[in-house]
């Protein structure tokens, strides 16, 4: 029972990781129906922002300063890139930020170079909080998910509580009416771009320094957080929670259980004797293949219901 | 208009290119096939950078068969296998007769396949391929070829060495195995697996376990309970890159105290990223041909290894790139020709000095053999790490030494030798 628990404990804290990596894109794709290839790009940006920004000043500021800065390059990005490839349809805008992907890794490798950069959990938060099962947690990593509920707290209440709100949620669907009712839809979609990259951003704060810095982390963070935002429904917050949740909850009790195929099969009463190819097969450990399981769900999910969990659009 | 200009402007440039490649024939070329771009980058760009280093000692100091110099061509991989056979082709069109490599087996298996095949069809034409750091086992047993020279330590080997080690050491009781599923993680499982009970029978392995590899795995928490359940007392690992600085990591959070057993989990990028914090909590060991902290850490090393930060701005790593281009450089001058059927009988049982007594290429199966040294990342040493400038404040302490008798290991390899002319 007690490993039970710590797994689910172990799982939510990833799981709020994820979260936080994909909130933005789910939100952009879910405002705008533009799929951010650069969202990564961007988690990537306010890493090294942090890391930067907190050789000088320290953490702290680093934590504000550095996502409102990927916020406003957000936002110029959509201005003055994103809106002039609108009018060209989906694949160009899937395109432009596909481009966007490649340059801001080049960027990143021309300033901080191509290995990975020290940016470390800063010291005031680097003790250790509780013990669970002779495992420390760091305060750190509270923090972090302190931080995640916040944001999904705060983005939900904005989302649905507030007027503004209300508009951006009704410039998406009708942005002519909203348009000719005095809003000003181009900046509503601007400041929703700039949010989004903002909060991947945030994460790369608070991630960067767990996971490593390093120019290949956008290429490397991408996919997971497809998943997460597919498997939640293209759009939905709340399917971005509950993929993220589902997702960290499934990884962490997959790398627990060393049960194979075989295992398995030999607890049926059957000994099984294969050679080679079949052999390695039905080897596999669970645990072994804990990272792809994700992967695994993705494609049953677009098999049995491509909207995702509580999409409103088919993927 | 515009378009005929255009026109000119590509026509004059690939003419351009044609005459550039014409070969230069008074430089012996070596081939280096890296990874000049993507994730891995920097280590291939380090490795070319250091075995430009060393040719260019030698070219300074006369260069070899009267006079010539020895040319390092890099070729960029980007760490895709299908890249590096293109790569090879080209190599072996424009005429070069000695191709390098060493970051990605499987991209020195390419290789090797790639050349079996050519110098069995091409006589008079081979090409030699000189491992500088792929340590797949099999490319000296089963897989070993005339025309393959590796000039590092091979998995068995050094896991030979950890296991020396650990055997000595008291605080070693209770060992758990995790390592990156895929050929060299699979090797050096396999290793462990057989070297642990036959040099260290009063280690009991409470774990073995085989992740994905490559970064896939963001939270290694689950990892670090399983270590915790255990009651282990030390991990021992082949694991590289995300896979050991982020395992590190978390096993630090979490206040996890155990030893580290690897072979490239602290290597200066990882070492970097990880922070004095995290890469001091609990020692990390590494098994590396040569320390600069090392006490007995000779003089004339020192010197070149100053030259070598003079040029690089980085300190010194890789000192088996020093033994293979001074060893390629005098089998040269032994063969008297830049053939490689020749070069490669000169290699073979070549002496050449390392930093802890001599070094030897073994003839039966082309493997290298040198002492090795265990260190561990520490602050209190005299000669920290540096890299583009950038003080990292810690640098490797000597645990103790294995000598080359202790990693010498028998070899499956029944090599076809040509005929020595």
């Amino acid at each position: 029972m007690d490993a039970i628990l710590f797994n689910i404990f172990n799982g939510i804290l990833y799981g709020m990781l994820l979260f936080m990596l994909s909130s933005g894109l789910t939100l952009i794709f879910g405002m705008m129906g533009v799929l951010n290839f650069a969202h990564a790009s961007f988690f990537m940006l306010g890493a090294y922002f942090a890391y930067q920004i907190s050789e000088f000043v320290g953490f702290y500021p680093a934590l504000i300063i550095a996502p409102l800065l990927i916020a406003v390059i957000g936002a110029y990005v959509e201005k003055y890139g994103l809106r002039r490839v609108h009018k060209f349809g989906h694949v160009a805008e899937l395109l432009f930020t596909f481009g966007l992907f490649y340059i801001i890794e080049e960027i990143v490798q021309m300033i901080w170079g191509k290995v990975p950069v020290g940016y470390h959990i800063p010291l005031s938060m680097d003790f250790s909080l509780f013990k669970i099962m002779g495992m420390s947690y760091p305060a750190y990593q509270m923090f972090t998910l302190a931080v995640s509920i916040g944001i999904f707290v705060g983005l939900f209440f904005v989302l649905a509580k507030t007027r503004a709100g209300l508009i951006i949620k009704a410039a998406l669907t009708h942005p002519e009416i909203v348009s000719s009712l005095g809003h000003n839809v181009p900046r509503v979609f601007m400041v929703v771009f700039g949010l989004g990259c903002g909060l991947a951003g945030l994460a790369g704060v608070l991630a960067g320094n767990t996971l490593g810095t390093d120019p290949s982390m956008a290429l490397f963070l991408g996919p997971i957080v497809f998943v997460v935002i597919v498997v939640g429904g293209l759009g939905s917050l709340k399917g971005a929670l509950v993929a993220s949740l589902l997702i960290g909850l499934m990884q962490t009790f997959a790398i627990s259980l060393d049960y194979s195929l075989n295992n398995i099969l030999e607890f049926l009463g059957f000994s099984v004797d294969l050679e080679s190819l079949w052999r390695i097969l039905i080897d596999i450990t669970i645990s072994q293949i804990a990272p792809i399981l994700p992967y695994l769900l993705l494609v049953v999910m677009l098999i049995a219901r491509p909207r995702g969990l509580f999409g409103t659009r088919d993927v | 208009m515009l378009t005929k200009f255009i026109k000119i402007i590509l026509i004059s440039f690939t003419i351009f290119n044609f005459t550039i490649s014409a070969k230069s024939s008074d430089t012996i070329k070596i081939a280096l096939i890296e990874p000049m771009s993507g994730p891995l980058a920097a280590i291939g760009l380090d490795l070319i950078e250091g075995m430009e280093f060393f040719a260019e000692r030698i070219n300074k100091s006369g260069g070899v068969l009267g006079g010539r110099h020895i040319e390092i061509i890099p070729f960029d991989n980007q760490m895709v296998a299908e890249k590096t056979i293109q790569q090879l082709r080209k190599v072996i069109d424009q005429d070069i007769r000695y191709v390098s490599q060493g970051v990605g087996s499987n991209h020195a298996l390419n290789i090797i396949k790639t050349l079996k095949k050519h110098n069995k069809r091409n006589p008079g034409k081979e090409v030699m391929f000189l491992n500088h750091s792929a340590v797949t086992t099999a490319f000296t047993n089963e897989l070993c070829d005339f025309y393959h020279f590796r000039f590092d330590a091979n998995v068995d080997m050094k896991v030979a060495g950890l296991i020396t080690k650990m055997a000595s050491d008291p605080d070693v009781k209770k060992v758990y195995l995790i390592n990156q599923n895929y050929a060299y993680g699979q090797s050096f499982q396999a290793a462990a697996q057989r070297l642990l009970p036959e040099r260290a029978p009063h280690i009991e392995i409470v774990g073995d376990e085989l992740i994905v590899p490559f970064g896939k795995i963001l939270d290694f928490t689950p990892y670090i309970a399983k270590f915790t359940a255990s009651g282990a007392d030390t991990i021992l690992t082949g694991n590289w890159g995300p896979d050991a600085a982020r395992m590190i990591t978390a096993g630090a959070n979490a206040q996890l105290k155990v030893k580290y057993y690897s072979i490239y989990a602290g290597i200066p990028n990882a070492m970097n990223a990880m922070g004095s914090k995290i890469s001091t909590f609990t020692p990390i060991l590494q098994i590396t041909e040569s320390n600069e902290n090392d006490p007995n850490h000779p003089e004339w090393l020192q010197e070149i290894e100053a030259e070598y930060t003079a040029f690089s701005n980085k300190s010194p790593y890789a000192d088996r790139q020093r033994w293979m281009l001074d060893m390629f450089a005098a089998a040269l001058e032994i063969a008297g020709t830049d053939d490689p059927t020749a070069v490669g009988f000169a290699l073979e049982g070549m002496k050449s000095r390392g930093a802890n007594g001599e070094v030897y290429m073994r003839a039966k199966d082309h493997q290298m053999h040198f002492d090795m040294v265990i260190s561990h990342i520490s602050e209190n040493v005299e000669k920290t790490f540096v890299y583009n400038g950038e003080n990292y404040g810690m640098g490797y302490k000597t645990d103790g030494w294995v000598n080359k008798e202790e990693i010498t290991l028998p070899s499956t390899c029944e090599m076809k030798r040509p005929k020595n002319s």
